[in-house]
């Protein structure tokens, strides 16, 4: 039987599995940002005027702001005039399945993502965003019939225009952060969702992400509305092609819940890490926030990190309504030199609102698994209640595990609560299952499994499974 | 640099106080290291808002009024004025400081040959005093650790030899008095050789409510292989005063440390920098702490445990109660370094806020490179329990007794961890006071 060194050994230098190209068409921006980049995106999406200027409102706030320091990693050198700034596949509006490009098809069987048998089989309404624009929406028309909308940010813009208006930037302004900045002056296209008043999604909405095309960075943009007493899920799930040179993403998220309305936003996130050298792999440096603006509702949070050169997100709440709730789930995985920087923000605003956050970090390798996290309960919270909890697992002697929290109270008759743990798998333990017959490899693989349960049972079903794979991939050469 | 800080602080910086050379009265050995501590100070600027390290605590708006350096006073400092420093009960030996410079009269030091307390200015030529001073580590990135060593007017220096140890605690009074007022800036080193053991109290008194006085103190501790220290730290004074501590010990092998701080009303601003580095294995550490603030007190407890080696322990507990329109902040950081495999560190952070403006901003981190360890922390904060506060008085107990006792309570696992009896009843009683009082407003 092999020791637990050399499992660890191929933990740590096991590559990426998802890393192909595809080969098809691309129609691409000229490299480089300026006003012109600008103006090209937004003619080229044939967008109205005032979608324009908020974008060049963007770019100038953009211009204004500097590169953060604050983060606990060496920031990249990005250079933003060496990317193009958006990349759509030439063929477009197609009406069935059967119209998109063999070969994105191809991709997303190799993914395991077969779209024909998602359709029929799991009740998955897939809109595949491949690179920029979307090729192919299912399930539309069943959701229309409830008065669900789901589609493209830019057919929302050209269809309803009165809501995107109304919401964007609402959550995340234009100005937020240098990165958010960016996104909003040069965002190609991404995922609109509207859930009308009283009215529960009858099945998941779920996305696929995927980067490709050279030098072409992702600047997605997520809008969902939830209205009075809707109820919404949403998954996310992506996988990156492999490439030598960073890819920067820079996707910004933003959700709104009205009066007793929920919505679940679930991600599992495994783009190109870099080989085990730390050469190449996705700089994701996402903005997610939602605002639970209603009395009653409810916005949550789950991630499942385990790709990306560098990960730095913090998915935040804000906790506007009274009795409003929040929670974020994390599990994130760090091999390599691979780099996660992430956590969440809850704001409680409201009264009696309640909010919830367990974080779960794995690192092996050289990696660094920070978590970062801000609870800060305002004057007017009263009763407000948190709990944090954040483990973090070592794999090895060489990796690092971080945890900075930040907890601003502010009123006398909220309840916040902290609590994290550092520790490497006990001995005792994979020797206890050794001795039952289990070997180390699937003892580590059972261990970390249990280990991130908390967070797996929050995933839908669908998803669930997709994570537990992933997972159990990332950390394969022990998990048999 | 002048952008960054405050600008009649700056003034008072580049005018008011005489610059490095003009110290030499103090110790001329001293001088390289005060010009150094000056260009370090140049270079780092003073805090503002945006510091990470300062994010909670506005220093800016404690600097803005006008200060002159401390004079030397100790002619009228008499032996009644010390009263609300002493502590009832207690046997000890006094060493009594008047911003910062030691009065044998006043004090009552050992006579034990094998432990050495004096002015660091009267231990020019020592090979400790060359060898430690301004040379802890955490203390070089320190702005106002910096602008204390090029200034600072003068300390008291304490060595224990090897196997040295007292029959009674030292009981170190701080008095702190100016006419108008005044920027004082304390330096303690104290050295424990190996094997050696000592227990240190210390108190402050202020004399002039008048005048603020603002104490900018560093305390370097150092403890060679098997040394233990005792090192109580009681911050009690007057309202018009305002505090920056710090303390940085550094631990040899086998060596103890458990530090224990109270902060009490009434001084409006009190800021602790707390640092601990373990450079030798099978350490133990331990670091309690209370702090109970009212009216418009600012309590900021800054605490870093840095395991840079392997086996060693370390353990932290901090409870705050916040009366009043009190602020306080916790941040504690834990750090365990690559080779610092097989390390114990918890930490924990309990807070307990009594009025509806009081409020508390914490940061517990951990930062852990070596994957052999364990480490935690925790943080909680919220009120008294209503149920807890009924059931007291269902029993016949008054609301304001309840809520003392309640308070008592809560802070009974550090003042418990007191080991000297009439120190313990002395901050029991002073809890109950002030709490008693706040209730009562």
């Amino acid at each position: 039987m092999r020791n637990s060194n050399e499992i660890i050994d191929d933990i740590a230098n096991k590559e990426y599995e998802f890393g192909f190209t595809t080969d098809i068409e691309m129609e691409m921006a000229p490299v480089g940002l300026n006003e012109d980049t600008i103006r090209y995106i937004s003619a080229k999406k044939e967008e109205p005027e005032w979608l324009l200027q908020w974008r060049l409102k963007a770019f100038a706030a953009f211009q204004k702001m500097q590169w953060p320091s604050w983060q606990h990693f060496k920031m990249p050198e990005l250079d933003l005039q060496k990317i193009s700034y958006y990349a759509a596949p030439k063929k477009k509006s197609l009406k069935s399945l059967d119209e998109v490009d063999p070969e994105i098809l191809a991709t997303m069987e190799k993914l395991g993502i077969p779209l024909n048998e998602q359709k029929a089989l799991t009740g998955v309404a897939v809109d595949v965003v491949f690179d920029s624009v979307s090729v192919a929406t299912t399930f539309r028309e069943k959701l229309a019939e409830l008065g669900v909308i789901f589609c493209s940010f830019g057919e929302a813009v050209r269809e309803h225009p009165e809501l995107v208006k109304e919401y964007l930037g609402t959550v995340v302004p234009h100005s937020d952060n240098i990165f958010a900045a960016l996104n909003a002056a040069v965002f190609s296209d991404g995922s609109f969702v509207y859930i009308p008043k009283g009215v529960r999604c009858p099945m998941e909405l779920s996305t696929y992400f995927r980067i490709n095309a050279e030098n072409t960075g992702q600047f997605e943009r997520t809008l969902i509305i939830c209205d009075d007493n809707a109820y919404v899920s949403y998954l996310e799930g992506c996988t990156a092609p492999r490439r030598d040179e960073n890819q920067l993403h820079a996707a910004v998220v933003e959700l709104i819940a009205l009066n007793h309305a929920e919505i679940k936003y679930s991600t599992v996130q495994n783009w190109y890490p870099g080989d085990k050298d730390g050469n190449g792999g996705i700089y994701n440096f996402v903005t997610k926030r939602g605002i639970c603006k209603g009395n009653s509702s409810k916005i949550s949070w789950t991630q499942v990190e385990t790709g990306s050169a560098i990960t730095w997100k913090y998915p935040s709440v804000i906790l506007q309504g009274d009795d409003a709730e929040g929670e974020f789930y994390s599990v994130a995985v760090t091999r390599n030199k691979q780099i996660a920087d992430t956590g969440t923000k809850i704001y409680h605003l409201g009264r009696n609102t309640r909010s919830r956050i367990i974080s779960k970090g794995i690192s092996a390798g050289t990696s660094d698994n920070t978590y970062r996290g801000l609870v800060q309960v305002g004057p007017r919270a009263a009763n407000a209640r948190n709990f944090t909890q954040c483990d973090s697992l070592l794999i090895g002697d060489r990796c690092g595990a971080h945890t900075f929290p930040y907890i601003e109270s502010k009123n006398s008759t909220a309840t916040v609560e902290h609590e994290a743990t550092t520790s490497k798998i006990g001995e005792d333990q994979i020797f206890y299952l050794n001795q039952r017959g289990i070997n180390t490899e699937q003892a580590v693989a059972l261990i970390v499994n249990g280990y991130a349960k908390e967070v797996l049972n929050q995933l839908p079903m669908e998803f669930a499974v997709e994570a537990q794979k992933l997972l159990s991939i990332t950390l394969e050469g022990s998990v048999g | 640099m002048t952008s960054d800080i405050n600008k009649s602080f700056y003034d008072f910086i580049s005018n008011g106080m005489p610059g490095p050379e003009q110290q030499t009265d103090v110790n001329n050995a001293i001088l390289p290291a005060r010009k150094a501590a000056f260009s370090r100070f140049r270079s780092l600027g003073l805090p503002t808002l945006k510091t990470e390290e300062w994010r909670y605590t506005n220093i800016q708006r404690y600097l803005k009024d006008a200060f002159t350096l401390a004079e030397e006073e100790q002619s009228t400092v008499t032996a009644e004025q010390l009263k609300g420093a002493s502590i009832p009960k207690l046997d000890s030996y006094t060493a009594v400081l008047v911003n910062g410079r030691l009065q044998p009269a006043l004090s009552q030091l050992p006579a034990d040959g094998k432990i050495t307390i004096s002015k660091i200015s009267d231990a020019a030529g020592n090979a400790q005093l060359q060898a430690w001073f301004d040379k802890h580590p955490h203390l070089q990135k320190q702005p106002f650790a910096a602008l204390n060593a090029a200034f600072f007017a003068d300390g008291l220096f304490i060595e224990a030899g090897v196997n040295a140890s007292l029959d009674k605690p030292l009981h170190i009074i701080h008095v702190y008095t100016a006419a108008a007022n005044a920027f004082i800036q304390p330096h303690h080193l104290v050295v424990l050789h190996k094997s050696a053991t000592l227990e240190i109290i210390e108190t402050a008194v202020g004399l002039n409510e008048a005048a603020i006085a603002f104490v900018n103190s560093v305390t370097e501790v150092v403890l060679e292989e098997n040394a233990e220290l005792w090192h109580y730290n009681v911050q009690s004074t007057i309202k018009n005063s305002r505090h920056i501590y710090h303390t940085s010990a550094l631990q040899k092998a086998d060596s103890r440390y458990h530090h224990f701080n109270f902060t009490l009303p009434a001084a409006e601003l009190t800021r602790n920098n707390l640092s601990v580095a373990l450079t030798g294995s099978n350490t133990e550490t331990n670091l309690h702490g209370l702090f109970l603030a009212t009216e418009q007190q600012h309590v900021d407890n800054h605490t870093f445990v840095d395991h840079q080696v392997a086996h060693c322990n370390s353990n932290e507990l901090y409870k705050g109660v916040l009366l009043d329109n009190a602020k306080g902040v916790f941040t504690g950081k834990i750090m365990v370094h690559q080779d610092a495999q097989k390390t114990n560190a918890f930490q924990q952070n309990n807070n307990l806020l009594m009025s509806e403006k009081a409020n508390i901003n914490s940061q517990p981190q951990l930062e852990i490179y070596a994957d052999d360890v364990k480490c935690s922390h925790g943080f909680t904060v919220g009120r008294f329990s209503e149920e807890a506060l009924f059931y007291l008085r269902s029993r016949g107990i008054g609301e304001e007794a309840a809520k003392t006792l309640m308070v008592n309570a809560f802070a009974f696992d550090i003042t418990d961890q007191v080991h000297i009896p009439a120190l313990q009843e002395f901050l029991s009683d002073k809890i109950r006071r002030y709490v008693t009082g706040a209730i009562n407003n």
